[in-house]
């Protein structure tokens, strides 16, 4: 009989070893197959219908391409900068969402209702609340008295508007995640603290931002990883432009499909999926180097 | 020096009342015990002496200061909660030190003071753990030691030892008295264990459903209880009780029976009786011995046999059951029958409404 189980753990598993077997066809057919299919295409110069070998080829032409360094950076801002807010903002509207305030529930609601519409929509929409003359946002800021910049205009700002909606969007999900984590905390450390003679204040810093420390590593985590990734936003608003001022990995490998070039594409796919792994990796053990002791 | 003093203490919470109107004085150095049932608001109570609750009306008076609206920290005072309450991430070091460092103290200062609890709690060994390294025993300790470090005038304790196992609780109970010895600060203590209660206390505070059912000292409350709620709860094993009628008075003397109890003489008050009046006898299982001329007869239904005393389930005519403890050991077989003495000087009168009948010491 095969023994699934590691031999490091010797204790006999409940479940037989095939009752695994329909969550690994499932697997294998609709993730593994791809991704080594994949890795297999960006090796090739792919038609659609015939593929012939040309090792790495793909690979040295992707990095030739003239604006791949650019979206390199932008993709890390866009993610450095998307998953910052959302977990600054994350953090202080669940604080904010679990205190006693008045029409809580209904605020939370509020806050989680972006999450659940499309993102096409969204950025349809914020394209139009950002045109530089017309839009709600700039019109606003008029009647203060502000010019307001050319939000997706401007090729220093696309990128960071374009981030921006993504946080609008995203927030949600981080608060959402927090709240649970601070609910979780027992209530009985603010009140120790509180006797301790300690301030709100502090006892946030000293209780709430150490002991949501699982939530932080979640939110920075997920918020990074969708950030490296991002594509149908920015496909959505800017196509990437002005020109080629806020493309990332993504829209690039998008144009280069839709030239026709799939096995280039593909070899840019690659590439995107081991910079994910190489920053996300040393990321998260880092993140998580210290809850050894917990 | 700072002894307390409850004035007719109310909390609701909403609509409902949980503290009824406390009133309790307590004197500098003394050791109080909050004891009753789950739910009778011990924790309430002594929450709002930490000032974690807010108090409904009443007054709270620690020292000579009114402290309804003084903030938890300027009270002086310090609380142990069952939970520890021991922050994961920090070491003990740091969590001995918490309280201090907030305060801003001086760095060698906070030093010294940290060793010295950790000293007096011979803890000194375990100052780098995390929490989660600790045993249930430890963390008890650690969370001790953050009390002291305050230097409070009061100490609070919410039962602190319902975490532990029997003998760690044994061990843990002496070493606050020893505690207590040692500072000789204010401590209340709340649990539900009336052994807890009565080996600690210096003062028991019996309450029920929000309202104080008697003060007193523990051996007072053993032999003296002011109502049968504080019989039944006060005592291990519960004390046994029984529907008796009165069959005579004479002067502080009167004779009660009953279909179990052919008749026994207690001294009582005996101003509102008359004859006839059915009223309950309250008898701890010591307090009963075998004897041929005994009063009480009875079955015998279970037998524990402890080697130094039996405990013994009596299956009486009526169909109730009372639980004795004989002396010494007894082999006795179930069914067998068993004649009893009722030792009438320790039995204690309830009139019908539950208050006890004893007479004037
Ligand atoms: N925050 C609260 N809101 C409403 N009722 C409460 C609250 N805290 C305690 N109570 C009620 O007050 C009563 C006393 O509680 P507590 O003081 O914790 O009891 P004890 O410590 O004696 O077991 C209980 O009936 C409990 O349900
Ligand atoms: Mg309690």
């Amino acid at each position: 009989m095969a023994r699934v189980q590691s031999p490091a753990r010797s204790r006999p598993s409940t479940y037989p070893g095939w009752f695994f077997l329909p969550a690994a066809i499932i697997y294998g057919v609709l993730f593994l197959l791809p991704t080594f299919a994949s890795l297999y295409f960006s090796l090739t110069r792919w038609t659609l219908f015939n593929s012939t070998f040309i090792g790495l080829d793909n690979f040295a032409q992707f990095f030739r391409e003239p604006f791949l360094i650019k979206g390199l950076i932008n993709t890390v801002i866009y993610a450095v900068v998307s998953s910052g807010l959302k977990v600054v903002l994350g953090l202080l509207l669940a604080v904010l969402l679990t205190s006693q305030i008045a029409a809580r529930g209904y605020l939370r609601s509020v806050v989680f209702f972006p999450v659940l519409v499309s993102t096409v929509g969204v950025g349809i929409t914020f394209t139009v609340l950002m045109h530089p003359t017309q839009g709600m946002i700039n019109e606003g800021l008029a009647m203060l008295g502000i010019k307001g910049p050319g939000w997706l205009v401007d090729p220093n700002l696309a990128l960071i508007s374009v981030a921006l909606v993504d946080v609008w969007k995203g927030v949600g999900l981080a608060t959402v995640i927090y709240i649970a984590g601070i609910v979780a905390i027992p209530q009985d450390y603010y009140e120790a603290a509180r006797i301790d003679g300690s301030t709100p204040w502090q006892s946030f810093i000293y209780v709430t931002l150490p002991l949501c420390r699982p939530a932080t590593v979640t939110v920075i985590t997920l918020s990074f990883i969708g950030g490296l990734r991002t594509f149908d936003l920015i496909w959505a608003m800017t196509r990437g432009g002005p020109g080629f001022a806020s493309d990332t990995i993504a829209s690039v490998i998008y144009k280069q499909y839709q030239a026709g070039f799939y096995g280039l594409s593909t070899a840019g796919n690659v590439v995107l999926f081991v910079l994910i792994g190489v920053l996300v990796v040393p990321l998260t053990m880092l993140l998580n180097r210290k809850e050894g002791h917990e | 020096m700072a002894g307390l003093e409850l004035k007719a203490l109310h909390k609701t919470y909403g609509q409902v009342p949980v503290i009824k109107g406390v009133d309790l004085s307590v004197s500098h150095g003394e050791f109080v015990v909050f004891v009753g049932p789950s739910g009778c608001g011990k924790s309430t109570l002594l929450r709002m002496i930490a000032g974690l609750e807010d108090i409904t009306s009443g007054e709270l008076w620690i020292g000579d200061r009114l402290c309804n609206a003084v903030e938890p920290r300027d009270r002086g005072i310090a609380m142990v909660f069952q939970s520890y309450a021991l922050y994961p991430h920090m070491t003990v070091y740091d969590n001995v030190g918490f309280g201090l460092k907030l305060a801003r103290t001086d760095k060698a200062e906070r030093d010294r003071k940290i060793r010295d609890a950790a000293r007096i709690l011979q803890m000194e060994h375990l100052l780098d753990r995390k929490p989660s390294q600790l045993s249930g025993g430890q963390r008890q300790r650690v969370a001790i030691g953050r009390a002291i470090v305050r230097q409070p005038e009061v100490f609070l304790f919410d039962e602190p030892l319902s975490n532990l196992d029997a003998a760690l609780r044994v061990d843990m109970r002496m070493e606050l008295a020893k505690l207590h010895q040692d500072l000789g600060s204010t401590m209340i203590y709340v649990t539900h264990d009336q052994v807890e209660a009565m080996t600690l206390a210096d003062k028991i505070v019996v309450l029920n459903g929000g309202v104080v059912q008697q003060v007193g000292a523990p051996i007072d409350l053993y032999q003296r209880p002011a109502n049968l709620f504080v019989a039944g709860f006060i005592g291990s094993p519960k004390m046994n009780f029984a529907e008796v009628s009165v069959q005579s008075i004479n002067g502080g003397m009167v004779t009660v029976a009953s279909k179990d109890i052919s008749a026994v003489t207690v001294a009582a008050d005996t101003k509102s009786l008359k004859v006839g009046d059915r009223l309950t006898l309250g008898v701890r299982p010591h307090h009963l011995s075998m004897d041929a001329s005994g009063t009480l007869v009875g079955g015998v239904s279970l037998v524990e046999r402890l080697g130094n005393e039996t405990n013994v389930s009596l299956r009486l005519p009526s169909g109730a059951t009372w639980l004795v403890v004989l002396d010494g050991d007894h082999n006795l077989r179930p069914a067998q029958a068993l004649q009893l003495a009722i030792d009438a000087e320790k039995v204690v009168l309830f009139d019908a409404a539950g208050q006890s009948l004893l007479a004037a010491m």
